[in-house]
């Protein structure tokens, strides 16, 4: 299983989520399957996935998920324990891990030789901290959507990518549609 | 005014301008600003551990319709280019930056220096609109900045000085 069929198979558990998207492939794949106005793709800012999602969590009553990557988390780790002090119940960092860079050419990341996010998340204070095989990530997000979080996922899974084309979204189309999103789930909270 | 004086006045300006979300990461220069943060129970404020780190949470808050300020020390900024340029400007995300001045005039470490004498460059190099301020009387101006976030479409930096802060 790579990324791409790990997103395919966590969509059809995503009901009033908001996502906040990590850039390239994965926002690319993620357009291709499920586009929608509750997704913000990232197009640049390496590593700010994580933060953003923390940043909205605090905001709004709706679950909200930041899909991440083990390059784009080993670059911003100084956010993990922001995540456990914040004690967001609404909030999920979900971490696809190929252990590659996967938007620049599959080079190895060190979760390829050993590094546990999981174990990294949990001793930042982080209880719900596990990482599970990519084939199992779907139930787990399942159960973490029902439970109070802060949750962390690590779903590791094989590298590579399908080829797909940039998303033909300007960054204020994203912006714009995103938070009228937002605006009109805060309006019915 | 007083030391503890312009803490008060430039939250209170700031607050009145709109600014309801504050991140700050720490500075000599901020420790009386960063506990007036911290006692104003009317804004939501979070220490946080990197510049890059606030970005993405006060991109987050922004997107839920809250107006982000980012306290922090110029060296900051350093750190802070890439994400100002792919996610601040590119999504012309409006928000301000207060930055306080390591390495001007009243500074007593020269590490501190030559960060102190770019930073102004480095941000007007990526249009960051930037605007440097020396005395307390300039809160108003200051808090001014919050709105023009609005009409610029874009983070504003306002660099404060050791005068600004009565800090020599």
């Amino acid at each position: 299983m790579r990324r791409y069929e790990l997103l395919q198979s966590i969509v059809p558990v995503l009901t009033d989520e908001f996502i906040i998207c990590n850039l390239g492939f994965p926002s690319q794949e993620l357009y291709s399957i499920r586009d929608s106005d509750h997704n913000f793709y990232m197009l640049g800012s390496m590593g700010l996935s994580s933060s953003i999602g923390l940043g909205l969590s605090m905001e709004i009553d709706n679950t909200v998920i930041s899909i991440d990557g083990d390059g784009s988390v080993l670059m911003n780790l100084g956010t993990l324990p922001s995540i456990a002090l914040e004690d967001s119940k609404n909030f999920i960092l979900f971490i696809v891990d190929n252990g590659s860079y996967g938007s620049t050419g599959d080079q190895a990341t060190q979760t390829a030789k050993g590094t546990s996010l999981a174990a990294i998340a949990k001793a930042s204070g982080i209880a719900s901290s596990v990482e599970v095989p990519g084939e199992q990530a779907a139930e787990t997000l399942a159960k973490c959507i029902k439970t109070p979080g802060p949750h962390v996922i690590v779903a590791k899974v094989e590298p590579g990518s399908p080829k797909l084309t940039p998303i033909p979204m300007t960054s204020l189309a994203i912006r714009d549609r995103f938070r009228e999103a937002v605006k009109q789930a805060k309006a019915q909270a | 005014m007083s030391a503890g004086d312009v803490n008060q006045a430039l939250l209170a300006e700031l607050k009145a301008n709109g600014a309801d979300f504050f991140v700050s990461v720490p500075c000599k220069l901020l420790d009386g600003f960063i506990p007036t943060l911290e006692q104003d129970n009317e804004i939501t404020y979070r220490a946080v551990n990197r510049e890059e780190e606030g970005l993405g949470i006060c991109t987050g808050a922004y997107l839920a319709g809250r107006k982000p300020v980012i306290v922090m020390q110029n060296t900051g900024v350093g750190t802070l280019i890439t994400s100002l340029c792919s996610l601040g400007l590119y999504y012309r995300l409006p928000f301000l930056m207060v930055i306080s001045h390591r390495g001007s005039p009243g500074e007593p470490i020269g590490a501190q220096v030559p960060m102190g004498t770019s930073v102004e460059s480095l941000l007007k190099t990526i249009n960051i609109p930037t605007y440097m301020y020396s005395d307390p009387a300039d809160v108003k101006k200051i808090g001014q900045l919050v709105p023009f976030t609005d009409v610029a479409e874009s983070p504003v930096a306002a660099i404060l000085d050791y005068d600004f802060w009565g800090a020599r």
